[in-house]
């Protein structure tokens, strides 16, 4: 077992505990804006993590970059549905007007 | 089993069941953040479940699914937004 195959692993083993945390964080946590936080960690580290792990085990092949890719996708939306969810929120409790017509 | 189905049955026990207790209690926002956090977790099972069965051409399906998701927990953002 080589260094970098440990690596992948440990990679793999850090990304998958951080989105398993990021649940059970969003799950027990009281509110809504409490639980947007896990959503953005979950995405924006959990999910690179796990895909770095995979492409470093992959050693560069296309599984490696379409894995990439996906979790590439998945740190870029992340932060704009946590934006989203939260502003909805904000608009339901009266605390923002609603959006204005176009 | 080796480790690629390791990581993917503690994915799918850690992160589905929280996110599917919360999409399936609760107001509809908390269901919204469930709905949301299911996203995610399902794009990254599916991941380890490709290399989990050395079938690199079904990666297809979460690089398809993560942009969809996507779409379709920014409709829901828009349906339950106050009403004019």
């Amino acid at each position: 077992m080589s260094g970098l195959h440990i690596a992948g692993w440990a990679l793999v083993t850090a990304g998958v505990a951080v989105v398993v945390a990021a649940a059970v964080a969003a799950a027990v946590a009281p509110g809504a804006y409490a639980r947007l936080h896990p959503l953005t960690a979950m995405t924006s580290l959990g999910a690179p993590l796990t895909g770095a792990g995979v492409a470093v085990l992959d050693g560069g092949g296309p599984a490696g970059g379409l894995t990439l890719a996906t979790v590439a996708v998945l740190a870029l939306t992340g932060p704009v549905l946590g934006s989203a969810i939260g502003r909805v929120t904000a608009q339901r409790e009266g605390r923002i007007r609603r959006d204005p017509p176009p | 089993m080796n480790g690629w189905l390791i990581a993917t049955l503690a994915l799918m026990a850690g992160g589905l069941v929280p996110s599917g207790w919360l999409a399936l209690r609760g107001d509809p926002v908390r269901r919204l953040i469930g709905v949301c956090l299911a996203g995610p977790v399902v794009t990254l099972t599916l991941v380890l479940l490709a290399h989990a069965a050395a079938q690199p051409s079904y990666l297809i399906v979460p690089l398809a699914l993560a942009p969809l998701s996507f779409a379709g927990t920014l409709v829901f953002t828009r349906l339950l937004g106050p009403r004019p």
